[in-house]
C-alpha cells in the first residue's frame, strides 16, 4: 500500500513538473526606459534571452492555396537557425489554405491558441482590430524601440495606411499597392487559333496592353464563334467590384468614393452610373453566351479552368509581372489585356497587415522577430522560397530557379504567396521575372493615381448589425448581377430597395461622419 | 426513450432502496453517455452571454462590454428572422409528413416481400442515408447542372423543353431539397418501421388470412393501427427537432448560391455564414439564442398538445 501511495505522490509531482515546464518563460523584465537607444534596448533584449538560455517560440500564421507543405517543419528549423543567431528566439511556421484560414484563425485567435504573429489577409483587418484580436504596436515604444528596422522599410505614410483611429494595429508588407483595373487575360494559343494580332499592340516594353470594350467586344466574339464549346469568359465573383471599377472602397461595398481623386462624399455604388454600366456589361456577355451557365455555381479558380482547357479568358487585376505569374498560373502563355487605369484606393496598405496576437507571451521577441522578416534578405528569401539546394537553386544571371529534380508539383515549399509575406522585395527573384522588378514595382505604385481618401478606415462596429444585415442581401443579388444573369434595369432597382430597407442610408451616414473626421485629422480635403 | 410506466401507488421506503440498488449498473451504464451530453450540451451553455455582449479578445468573454439587444437587432432589422423561421419550420413539417408516410410505404413493402432480394433492396435504400452531403450535392449537381447536367441535357432537351438554370430559380428548391431528403432519409426511417412490422405476432395476420382478408384489409386493420405508437414517437421526435435543420442538405446541396437564399437559408445555414464568412461571434451567438428559445417553445407546445390528447403518448 505504501508504495502505491509513493507512486502515486511520484507520478504527481511529474505531471506537476510537466506543467510548469510547459509554462510561460515570461518576457523580459526591463522596459525600453531603461536604455539610451532603441539599438542598445533592443540588443539588451536579445542578450538577456540568450544567457537565460531559454528560446522563446515565435508562432508565425499565414495562408497559401495548397494547405500546410511538406517541407514547413524542416522551413521553420532553417529559419530558426537564423532568428537564434541573431535574437535568441526560436520561430514556428504556421500555414493554412486559404478556404479554411479565415475560420481557423478567428477561432485560433478568439480562443487563445499560440499564434504570435499573424497576416490578416482574408480574416480581415477591421474585423481583427474589432474583436480586439491585435496588439496596439506602439504601446511602450514597441516598435520603434524593437521595430526600427521597419520603420526604415516604409514610410510614414505606408504606416499611417494601417492606423486604426489613430492607433497601430498592423504593419503593411511590400507588394504592388496600386491595381490596374480590369485587366483581362486570354490565353494566348485561342487568340493564335483566331488570328488576332496582339503582338502589334504592344508597346515598347510594356507587358500589357491597353485597349478598350470595342475590341475586347470583338475578340470575345470571334472566340465564341471559332471555340463554341469552351467558356469564353469569367470572373472571380468576390472581387468584381474591386477590380473592375476605378472608384474607392472603403472596407465595404456599401458606400464608396465614386470620384475619389476629386471628392470626399460618400455614394451609393448601387445606384451609380459605373455599376450600372458594368452590370450591362456583363448581362450583354452573357446574354451573346459567353459566360457558362453554370458560372454561379463554379468554385474553382479562373486560372485552373484555363489549365484544364475549358475557359478561354478572365479578369484580373494587374501590376508588373503580372504577365508571368499569370502565365505560370494558367501553365501557359497568356496575354494581358488592361481596359480601366492603375488604381491606387484608401486600402492600398492595410488589406492585408502583419498584426502581432494582443496575447502573445513575449511582445518584444515578437516585434524582433517580425523586424528581421522585413529587414532580412536570407530570413525573406527562406521565408519566401525555402532553402537552397532543396527547394531552389541560384542561376547564372542571378535568378533563383528549382533546385535540381523539384518542380512545381514536387517542391515541399512553393506557396506562391510572397506578396502576402512582410518583404518580397528583399527576397531573390525567381527567374522569369526582370531582376529589376521591383524598381517598376515601386514606380508602379508611385504613379498610380491615388484616392484622396488613401489611408481611411472605416471602423463599423457601432453599425455591426446594419452590416450584416447588408451583406445578407446583397449575397443574394451579388452573383447574378455581377455575373450578368439578370437584367440590371430590373435587377438592381430592386437591390437597392432592399438594401435600403436593411439601413444602407445609416450606414453610409456613419461611413461619412468617420471620413469626414479622418479628412480634418489629416488635413485632407 | 423506454418509458416505464408509472406506479400509481406511493413505495415504501425499503422497496425504493431496493429498486435504487438495482438500478444502480444502469445508472453506471448511462454515465459515459450523462458526461458527454454534459460536456457536449451543458458545459457551453454560459456561452450564451455571448450573444449580449460586445465581445473583445482582449477584454474575454466575461471581461467585455454587455451591449444589451444590441446583437439582436440585425435579425429583426430585415426579414432575415421571418425568412429562416418560416424556411426551417415549413421544411421540417414537409420532411416529417412526406418522410413518414413514404417510409411506412416503403416499410409495408419490403415486409412483404420474402424473396432473399429483399435484402438488396434494403441495402440500396439505405445506401444516401450514409452518403456525406458533399457528395449528395455533387450528385445533384450532376443532374441540375445548367450546362452537363442530366435533366437540361436528357429529360427537357428529349420533351423540347427550354433549359433551367437551376440553381437561380427559387421556385424549384423546395420540391428539390424535400426530394433530396426523402431519397437521403428514407432508408434509414423505413428500417425502423420495417423492423416493428418484422416483430408484430403473426398470428393477427394468419387469423385475419383466414377470415378471408384480403392484403390492402390487413395492412389497414393490423400493420397500421399496431405501428401507431412508432410512429407517434418518431414524429414527436422530429417535432423535437423542428427548429434545427440538416446543415448540409441546406448549405452544401444548393452549392450555396446566393440567388436561392430565400428559399434555403435555414437558422443553422444563417448562423454559420454569420460566424465564417462574416467572423461576427456575437451576432451568430445571438441567432443561436434566437433558434434555441424558439425551440423550446415549440417543444414544450408540441409535448403539452400531445399530452391533452393523449397521456402516454407525452415525452414527458
Amino acid at each position: 500500500m505504501k508504495r502505491r501511495i509513493m507512486s502515486l505522490v511520484l507520478a504527481g509531482a511529474m505531471t506537476c513538473g510537466l506543467f510548469v515546464g510547459c509554462g510561460s518563460s515570461g518576457s523580459s523584465s526591463s522596459s525600453a526606459g531603461d536604455y539610451d537607444s532603441p539599438e542598445e534596448a533592443a540588443q539588451a533584449a536579445i542578450q538577456e534571452r540568450k544567457e537565460s538560455g531559454e528560446y522563446p517560440t515565435v508562432v508565425i500564421g499565414y495562408m497559401n492555396f495548397a494547405g500546410s507543405p511538406a517541407g514547413l517543419d524542416r522551413i521553420s528549423e532553417k529559419l530558426s537557425e537564423i532568428t537564434e543567431e541573431k535574437l535568441g528566439v526560436d520561430v514556428e511556421l504556421m500555414i493554412m489554405d486559404a478556404a479554411s484560414y479565415s475560420q481557423n484563425m478567428n477561432l485560433m485567435l478568439a480562443s487563445g491558441e499560440q499564434v504570435d504573429l499573424f497576416n490578416a489577409v482574408s480574416v480581415g483587418y477591421m474585423p481583427c482590430v474589432n474583436k480586439g484580436y491585435t496588439l496596439d504596436l506602439e504601446e511602450d515604444d514597441l516598435l520603434q524601440t524593437y521595430g526600427q528596422g521597419i520603420l526604415d522599410t516604409f514610410t510614414e505614410t505606408e504606416i499611417d495606411g494601417c492606423r486604426v483611429g489613430g492607433t497601430l494595429y498592423g504593419l503593411p508588407v511590400k507588394k504592388d499597392d496600386a491595381a490596374g483595373k480590369f485587366g483581362i487575360s486570354i490565353a494566348a494559343q485561342y487568340l493564335d487559333g483566331i488570328g488576332f494580332d496582339y503582338e502589334s499592340m504592344y508597346e515598347d516594353g510594356e507587358e500589357i496592353i491597353y485597349t478598350d470594350f470595342d475590341t475586347i467586344d470583338d475578340i470575345f466574339a470571334q472566340l465564341h464563334e471559332k471555340y463554341p464549346d469552351k467558356t469564353v469568359f469569367y470572373m472571380d465573383v468576390s472581387s468584381v467590384v474591386s477590380q473592375c471599377l476605378p472608384i474607392d472602397i472603403p472596407s465595404d461595398n456599401f458606400g464608396v468614393l465614386l470620384n475619389p481623386t476629386e471628392s470626399l462624399v460618400i455614394e451609393d455604388l448601387f445606384s451609380s452610373d459605373q455599376y450600372m454600366e458594368l452590370c450591362q456589361r456583363m448581362y450583354k456577355w452573357n446574354q451573346a453566351g459567353y459566360i457558362s451557365p453554370d458560372a454561379i455555381t463554379e468554385t474553382s479558380a479562373t486560372t485552373v479552368q484555363v489549365k484544364a482547357g475549358s475557359l478561354m479568358a478572365y479578369k484580373t487585376a494587374t501590376k508588373p509581372g503580372i504577365l508571368q505569374q499569370e502565365t505560370n498560373l494558367c501553365g501557359q502563355p497568356v496575354v494581358i489585356f488592361q481596359t480601366g487605369p492603375d488604381f491606387k484606393g484608401s486600402n492600398a496598405y492595410n488589406t492585408m497587415p502583419w498584426c502581432i496576437n494582443q496575447n502573445t507571451e513575449d511582445p518584444v521577441a515578437a516585434m524582433q522577430v517580425l523586424n528581421l522578416l522585413y529587414t532580412d534578405p536570407e530570413a525573406s528569401t527562406i521565408l519566401c522560397w525555402g532553402e537552397e539546394g532543396v527547394e531552389w537553386q541560384e542561376t547564372s544571371d542571378g535568378h533563383i530557379t528549382y533546385a535540381d529534380g523539384v518542380d512545381a508539383e514536387n517542391s515541399e515549399y512553393f506557396n506562391n504567396v510572397n506578396w502576402e509575406m512582410p518583404n518580397q522585395f528583399i527576397a531573390k527573384i525567381w527567374e522569369g521575372n526582370d531582376l529589376d522588378i521591383w524598381e517598376r514595382m515601386q514606380e508602379f505604385n508611385d504613379s498610380a493615381t491615388t484616392s484622396k481618401a488613401m489611408g481611411f478606415t472605416f471602423d463599423n462596429s457601432a453599425v455591426s448589425a446594419e452590416y450584416t444585415a447588408l451583406t445578407n442581401v446583397y449575397t443574394e443579388y451579388q452573383a447574378q448581377l455581377e455575373l450578368g444573369f439578370i437584367d440590371p434595369e430590373k435587377g438592381i432597382p430592386e437591390l437597392v430597395e432592399r438594401l435600403n430597407e436593411a439601413g444602407l442610408q445609416e450606414y453610409m451616414a456613419a461611413k461619412q461622419e468617420a471620413l469626414d473626421e479622418w479628412a480634418k485629422e489629416n488635413g485632407v480635403n | 426513450m423506454a418509458r416505464v410506466k408509472t406506479q400509481k401507488q406511493p413505495m415504501s421506503k425499503e422497496k425504493r432502496k431496493a429498486l435504487l440498488r438495482r438500478s444502480i449498473p444502469i445508472y453506471l451504464m448511462a454515465l459515459p453517455g450523462l458526461i458527454y451530453l454534459f460536456i457536449n450540451n451543458y458545459m457551453p451553455m454560459p456561452g450564451i452571454i455571448l450573444a449580449f455582449k460586445n465581445y473583445k479578445a482582449k477584454d474575454g468573454i466575461y471581461g467585455s462590454a454587455w451591449a444589451g439587444l444590441k446583437n439582436f437587432k440585425y435579425l429583426f432589422s430585415t426579414q432575415d428572422a421571418f425568412i429562416i423561421t418560416r424556411n426551417t419550420i415549413c421544411y421540417n413539417l414537409v420532411f416529417i409528413l412526406v418522410n413518414t408516410v413514404f417510409a411506412i410505404f416503403i416499410a409495408i413493402i419490403l415486409s412483404e416481400l420474402t424473396h432473399k432480394i429483399k435484402k438488396v433492396y434494403q441495402s440500396v435504400i439505405l445506401l444516401p442515408y450514409l452518403l456525406s452531403a458533399v457528395i449528395i450535392s455533387y450528385l445533384v449537381f450532376a443532374f441540375l447542372s445548367a450546362e452537363n447536367g442530366f435533366i437540361n441535357n436528357t429529360i427537357l432537351g428529349a420533351l423540347g423543353i427550354d433549359p433551367i438554370s437551376w440553381y437561380q430559380e427559387k421556385q424549384y428548391w423546395p420540391f428539390i431539397l424535400v426530394f433530396v431528403n426523402l431519397w437521403k432519409g428514407i432508408g434509414y426511417n423505413c428500417i425502423i418501421y420495417l423492423s416493428t412490422i418484422i416483430g408484430f405476432d403473426r398470428s393477427y395476420y394468419e387469423a385475419a388470412a383466414i377470415d378471408g382478408a384480403t392484403k390492402w384489409q390487413q395492412i389497414k386493420s393490423i400493420t397500421i393501427p399496431l405501428l401507431k405508437p412508432t410512429i407517434i414517437m418518431l414524429t414527436l421526435m422530429a417535432v423535437g427537432r423542428i427548429f434545427y435543420s440538416d446543415f448540409g442538405l441546406f448549405y452544401q446541396v444548393p452549392q450555396n448560391s446566393g440567388a436561392l437564399l430565400s428559399v434555403t437559408n435555414t437558422i443553422d445555414t444563417y448562423v454559420y455564414r454569420g460566424l465564417i464568412e462574416l467572423g461576427d461571434i456575437t451576432m451568430s451567438a445571438a441567432a443561436g439564442v434566437y433558434q434555441s428559445l424558439v425551440g423550446f417553445v415549440l417543444v414544450m407546445t408540441a409535448n403539452f398538445v400531445v399530452r391533452k390528447v393523449d397521456r402516454e403518448s407525452a415525452l414527458f
